[in-house]
């Protein structure tokens, strides 16, 4: 029987294989969808995990959440300096670092911080912390070697960002990867950020103090930029004693000693100009979101289905049609009824399942090749994986194909042998 | 060998005023070989579908020796035929893809009945019908060679009585004449009652006996006393 199945499909190679690749494609598409979610998911909390709790000025949560974890170029609202001493100086807090953005180099974003994070966000691999104002340690993604200068770029250089030429930072490490948009970062000392955007809380620049003084917003020094461009000591030491003079800051990554700590902090610094967010749980409302999104692309992922379904049984039942010759003459030589149900059912379900291994190994594929893009990108790692709830859903597809199979396969079942052959003559 | 006794057959369609076969009575006996000849619309594949069991009759009785179809179910007229009826029919029904000595043994497994001898069984009847490459693939053979595939696939087993419909119409004369040739040698070496339609006088000349049907009706039953060759 199995070869006369085998040669009844090697026969109708074409229309055998039209049908499994559409099935595969219809089974990709809803794979797809789920894995790619999952993944997004999965990706971002693991990303958003290292960073327990990010202090900000007031205004979106969302906003400070992607620039602070996601390091999303965008201009956050600055909050006084004072808050960072603060922090530093609160017994509930393990360690806080700031952060500080604007600049970047060929597509890498430059992260001004403190040489606590840069060692705190993961072991370095190679090299060592910044210790000077021209030094800087970089994600494990970015592939710059030891040693490499980084001239920063204010803003993006695709956007037409001017180059900054008075200091160059020399790369002195590498971070482990973390599979956060952290891997894409250079890390510089904030110090030297501020520095280069006079807002130099330190150096006692005059220009930038006055600057300092009139705004607070980063990108508004632009406006006078060319009193500004002294150039800077790379081989200044680094001063990580936050004082109250520290300039405006759009980001403090918080690391609390307890969770209750953590709550606590939270709770003392909303309001009074600042923000306190858990990254864990802004994501979660952007899943809600994100859910509804993929309920949208689950239903025309399953309206593909359903037709691509409908298109088979169609084929199938006039492929039967066709076969009342061949499956009258089965009968006519002695075939059991329960056999040519078999063989029919057995023809198509061979095809159907096929066309579902397949597809979920090109959903597979399509979802892992998407989340290599996309971590190229962010440098988030977005881990594609089947679930448990995988396995139920192929075996609901699977059961559905094996109920959609025994039309056709009832239908030749059904058909009186001597009526097929006399309409065959 | 099977006799057939027939009784009491009438079909007739709805929208037909006469019946397509009426046979109030009609006996074959075990071993003899018979033809079945008449025009086109006489009743022939009527009567062939009646008494393989491919066809239903509600009235009467189709008796094989000790078995009558009008009892069976389905299910059960399929089995019996499978194993009790060699079919010939005229577009062979083999299976494209499969070789000549994979379609003689498929009705057999397709019916679970497969045996460890079938195989050899089957080589034996490809050398008696004059066939030696038992691999080739049927869609590669001639009309000739596959209507002695076919003829090879009925007798495979050993069936009480063989039954060819129109075994040499779609074949040219030499290929008719083998065909006419094994299909007697084999119904008698294989001891098989042989009944054969047919419009070909170098059939049913060689035959014993000689049906004639019109319009559902036996016009002429004639007996042969020589043997064929």
């Amino acid at each position: 029987m199995t070869g006369f199945i085998l040669t009844d499909l090697r026969r109708l190679w074409a229309g055998s294989l039209v049908l499994i690749l559409l099935i595969a494609f219809a089974t990709a598409l809803g794979v797809a969808v789920t894995l790619q979610e999952r993944a997004l998911r999965l990706g971002s909390a693991r990303a958003a995990d290292k960073f327990d709790l990010v202090v900000g000025a007031p205004g979106s949560e969302t906003q400070l959440l992607l620039s602070s974890v996601f390091l999303q170029p965008s201009p956050l609202p600055l909050m006084p300096g004072d808050v960072l001493s603060k922090l530093a100086a609160d017994p509930r807090v393990s360690w806080a670092a700031p952060i500080g953005f604007g600049d970047s180099f060929s597509g890498y974003p430059i992260v001004g911080t403190s040489a606590a994070l840069a060692g705190k966000l993961s072991a370095l691999s190679e090299g060592q912390v910044f210790a000077k104002a021209g030094e800087a340690v970089v994600g494990s993604a970015v592939n710059l070697p030891i040693g490499y200068a980084v001239k920063p770029t204010h803003g993006l250089a695709e956007l037409g960002g001017e180059t900054h030429t008075e200091l160059a930072y020399r790369i002195t490490g590498r971070m482990a990867p973390t599979g956060t948009s952290w891997d894409r970062a250079i890390l510089v000392p904030i110090q030297s950020v501020w520095s280069l955007h006079g807002m130099g809380g330190h150096s006692h620049d005059e220009a930038a103090e006055a600057h300092d003084a009139e705004s607070h917003d980063a990108d508004a020094h632009e406006a006078d930029h060319d009193h500004e461009h002294a150039a800077l000591d790379p081989a200044a030491p680094l001063d990580e004693n936050w004082s109250a003079e520290t300039p405006g800051l759009p980001a403090i990554l918080v690391k609390p000693k307890t969770i209750a700590d953590a709550y606590k902090l939270r709770q003392d610094y909303r309001g009074n100009g600042t923000l306190a967010v858990f990254p864990g749980e802004v994501l979660t409302s952007l899943y809600a979101t994100l859910g509804d999104a993929k309920r949208v692309l689950s239903a025309v992922a399953i309206g593909a289905q359903v037709l691509v379904a409908a298109a088979v049984l169609l084929v199938t039942i006039i492929h039967v049609g066709q076969r009342r010759r061949q499956i009258g003459a089965l009968r006519a030589f002695g075939a059991p009824q329960p056999a040519v149900l078999l063989i029919v059912w057995l023809e198509l379900f061979i095809l159907v399942a096929l066309g579902i291994v397949l597809g979920f190994a090109i959903g597979y594929g399509a979802a892992t090749f998407l989340s290599r893009l996309f971590s190229g990108e962010s440098g988030v790692v977005l881990p594609v994986a089947f679930a448990r709830d995988d396995l139920a859903s192929a075996l609901a597809i699977t059961a559905f194909a094996a109920v959609l199979a025994l039309v056709p396969a009832l239908l030749a079942y059904r058909q009186s042998p001597a009526a097929a052959l006399r309409s065959a003559a | 060998m099977l006799s057939l006794e027939l009784t009491g057959i009438s079909v007739s369609y709805p929208g037909l005023p006469a019946p397509v076969l009426d046979i109030p009575a009609l006996s074959i006996a075990a071993g003899s070989r018979v033809a079945i000849t008449g025009a086109s619309g006489s009743g022939k594949s009527t009567l062939v579908n009646i008494i393989t069991g491919l066809e239903r009759v509600r009235s009467g009785s189709v008796i094989w020796g000790e078995t009558d179809l009008v009892l069976m179910s389905e299910r059960s007229r399929d089995r019996w035929r499978g194993a009790h009826i060699g079919l010939v029919m005229q577009d062979f029904h083999l299976f494209a893809g499969l070789s000549a000595v994979d379609n003689i043994l498929l009705p057999a497994r397709l019916s679970r009945v497969f045996k460890a001898g079938d195989k050899d069984r089957a080589l034996q009847l490809l050398d008696a019908v004059g066939l030696s490459r038992a691999d080739q693939k049927i869609e590669t053979m001639s009309r000739g060679e596959m209507q002695r595939v076919a003829i090879a696939r009925a007798l495979l087993r050993k069936p009480g009585v063989l039954i060819a419909d129109e075994p040499t119409a779609s074949l040219d004369s030499d290929s008719g004449e083998t065909v006419v040739r094994l299909l007697i040698e084999l119904s008698l070496s294989n001891d098989s009652t042989l009944i054969v339609v047919s419009h070909d006088p170098r059939l049913t000349s060689r035959l014993d006996r000689c049906i004639t049907l019109a319009t559902g009706r036996i016009t002429a039953d004639l007996q042969r006393r020589e043997k064929a060759a």
